[in-house]
């Protein structure tokens, strides 16, 4: 039987009556507690916010040189958005309309996934826009794609899919930004397909309001030789998870998974990863920091699976976590389920406050205590910025980064 | 007088290392410190410096004739004292040009003097990186980050050359270097020699003293100085090791 769009809307739908959010009492949810969204938003958290029609202020990463999708509350504004031309971009709320046999592809992207967690079957049953990208083979887009989600409050499923053609290259820029004293959720899936030799640089720039909570999911299917970069950094939000889940489906694939939080205040962010290693001869290497102030609350769930054919695999995890007050807490467990002997799988956890040979060697060169501090703050969160190619978007996250920090006083300097 | 070390004792953990040194090191003079393992000169290069974890128990060091001990690490910087750390710690992510940027403009505040800019600032730098021979591209990585033991020796002299220090003490410096590195770090030093510049080196190799002639050497032993002499001292304790020195000033 092929699936119609309204099927599966109902199947995620009757999904997500029935599961509900995931509870503390489920392993993956241990240390996250959903039940501060109903709380926050009530028991029809899930309905989407009223069309908000209050001006919303311009939160686009300054002198970015990129192609535009916005979305405003969840709803896509061709306005003010510029496409390429060699690519095609539909929205979801089009496709719907016009193309509902796309759109079934764009929900329904694996047989599972829409219903994988109650936060997934709500995005699937409810998801009324989006982008849906789809770059043909051998094209290299000249600029990035940045995909900008504004929102004033509210909750908004949102659901992008991107596809990338043989020996094609794309840089997607994914940002959520809100600045608003609203409650709200904002729920993210975003699917990814790299077909031979394409590659995909993907940055995912959290950055929502004070009382907005976040649901993200990243599924990543990649082909031969494809390879694919996240640049995950988590800055905003009172409540943010992500779950990334990545399959390495075929030989010569490579991914990188870099992340960054920041956190201070009582802002909790949750990152569970799952790399599977499904085939022969595919790298993943995986980078995720913490620098936690004040109360604030970071989780790390790194999981790597070796299947049985994948021989050769070559795997290597680090987590390192900084913590700046004695209120701030972390979570990490790596997990590493191996299937065969020949491969390399490296992984380590550290956990910590500043090394105390490195702030007084700083000090013997007449660094201030109080600087040297900053400095060695800046330069831990700054190894996993290092990695981001464009450099606008780093320049950008590091000043956001680090005015979260207290007294960061010569940052420019530290920039240059 | 550039430091007058009275009657020190300290100690690490409880443990006594240190037990009455009495050590006086005019301006402008070189002295070199010699001694067997764990005879506490790393400590005392430490304490000078104003490493946390070491407790003195009594006696004082006046600098410049002021009260050492009770400034903080930073503080002593400003006021001239310089410590080539045995093992130079990496600090990746933190540029090694912007550190000294930080570290000579803290001093030029703490002296009521103007910043310097990055032009005049970078000038002065690339100068200085020529006087031990480190390659420009050094200017601009991580502190001592993937550098290789000669590397980092080279790089905390040249950082001595930007600091312009009164006090430097080199804590082991000559260790782990072949005699090319040697050559270009004694090299350095001896560049920066001056009549207002007093040079303290600590090692238990008689070798770097040939190529950075001290104007007095001491033993330290058993958390004391048992004898001072000149260059002739440090050849006959290569010659004839230490335990002599002990049974001479028991004797």
């Amino acid at each position: 039987m092929s699936l119609t769009l309204k099927s599966i809307r109902e199947t995620a739908a009757r999904a997500f009556e029935a599961q509900g959010l995931p509870t503390t009492r489920d392993e993956d949810w241990k240390y996250t507690d959903l039940s501060r969204i109903s709380a926050l938003l009530g028991d029809q958290w899930w309905q989407v916010a009223e069309n908000n029609e209050g001006e919303i202020a311009d939160l686009s990463v300054p002198e970015l040189d990129a192609y535009t999708l916005l979305f405003v509350n969840g709803h896509f504004d061709a306005e003010a958005s510029e496409l390429p031309d060699s690519i095609t971009i539909t929205s979801l709320a089009r496709l719907i309309q016009d193309e509902p046999e796309k759109a079934v592809e764009l929900i329904a992207y694996q047989a599972d996934a829409p219903l994988s967690s109650g936060v997934v079957a709500a995005n699937s049953a409810l998801a009324t826009d989006g982008a849906c990208i789809c770059v043909p083979n051998h094209v290299k887009l000249d600029k990035p794609l940045y995909i900008l989600h504004v929102n004033s409050g509210g909750t908004t499923h949102l659901r992008t899919g991107i596809s990338v053609g043989k020996h094609s290259e794309i840089q997607v820029i994914e940002h959520f930004a809100g600045d608003h004293d609203e409650a709200g959720l904002s729920n993210s899936v975003t699917a990814i397909r790299l077909d031979e030799n394409s590659s995909c640089e993907h940055y995912r720039l959290q950055m929502e309001a004070a009382k907005q909570c976040h649901l993200g999911r990243v599924e990543v299917s990649q082909q031969r030789d494809s390879s694919y970069t996240l640049h995950a950094t988590e800055l905003g939000s009172m409540l943010s998870r992500v779950d990334v889940v990545n399959r390495l489906q075929e030989p010569g694939a490579r991914t990188e998974l870099n992340g960054l939080f920041v956190a201070s205040g009582r802002q909790h962010i949750d990152h569970h990863t799952r790399i599977d290693h499904n085939a022969p001869h595919c790298v993943s290497r995986e980078n995720y920091r913490s620098v936690l102030d004040g109360r604030s609350h970071g989780v790390f769930n790194g999981k790597i699976v070796v299947g049985k054919g994948a021989i050769k695999t070559d795997s290597a995890q680090s987590n390192a976590n900084l913590l700046l007050s004695a209120h701030a807490e972390i979570d990490t467990k790596p997990e590493l389920e191996i299937f065969n002997d020949d491969v390399k799988c490296a992984h380590g956890v550290t956990i910590g406050q500043l090394d105390k040979n490195q702030l007084f060697y700083l000090k013997t060169r007449g660094i201030s205590g109080e600087e040297a501090k900053q400095m060695l703050t800046f330069a831990f969160a700054d190894e996993i910025l290092a990695k981001m190619s464009n450099q606008t978007v780093r320049r950008y996250i590091e000043r956001a980064a680090f005015a979260k920090l207290p007294n960061i006083t010569d940052l420019e300097g530290m920039l240059a | 007088m550039m430091i007058k070390i009275e009657n020190l004792h300290a100690s690490v953990d409880g443990k006594k290392i240190l037990k009455g040194i009495n050590l006086e090191i005019g301006t402008g003079e070189v002295h070199a410190i010699m001694g067997p393992n764990g005879s506490g000169k790393s400590t005392l290069s430490n304490i000078i410096a104003g490493r946390d974890g070491y407790e003195v128990t009594k006696g004082s060091i006046t600098y410049k004739g002021k009260d050492l001990l009770a400034m903080t690490p930073e503080q002593r910087s400003w006021e001239g004292v310089f410590l080539a750390f045995q093992y130079p710690v990496e600090i990746p992510g933190v540029n090694n040009t912007y550190l000294l940027k930080a570290g000579v403009n803290a001093k030029r505040k703490h002296q009521g003097l103007q910043e310097l800019d990055a032009i005049d600032f970078l000038k002065i730098v690339r100068e200085k990186a020529k006087l031990v021979e480190l390659d420009q591209s050094f200017l601009s990585r991580g502190v001592n980050e993937g550098f290789s033991g000669g590397e980092k020796k080279r790089n905390e002299i040249f950082q001595m050359a930007v600091l312009e220090p009164s006090l430097a003490l080199l804590d082991e410096t000559d260790s782990g270097l072949d005699i090319d590195a040697l050559r270009i770090v004694a090299n350095g030093v001896n560049h920066l020699r001056s009549k207002d510049r007093s040079v303290v080196m600590v090692t238990h190799y008689q070798r770097l003293l040939d190529y950075i002639k001290p104007d007095v050497v001491h033993v330290l032993m058993d958390g004391k100085i048992l004898k001072s002499g000149g260059k002739g001292l440090a050849l006959e304790l290569e010659e004839r090791g230490y335990d002599w020195v002990r049974e001479e000033a028991a004797a």
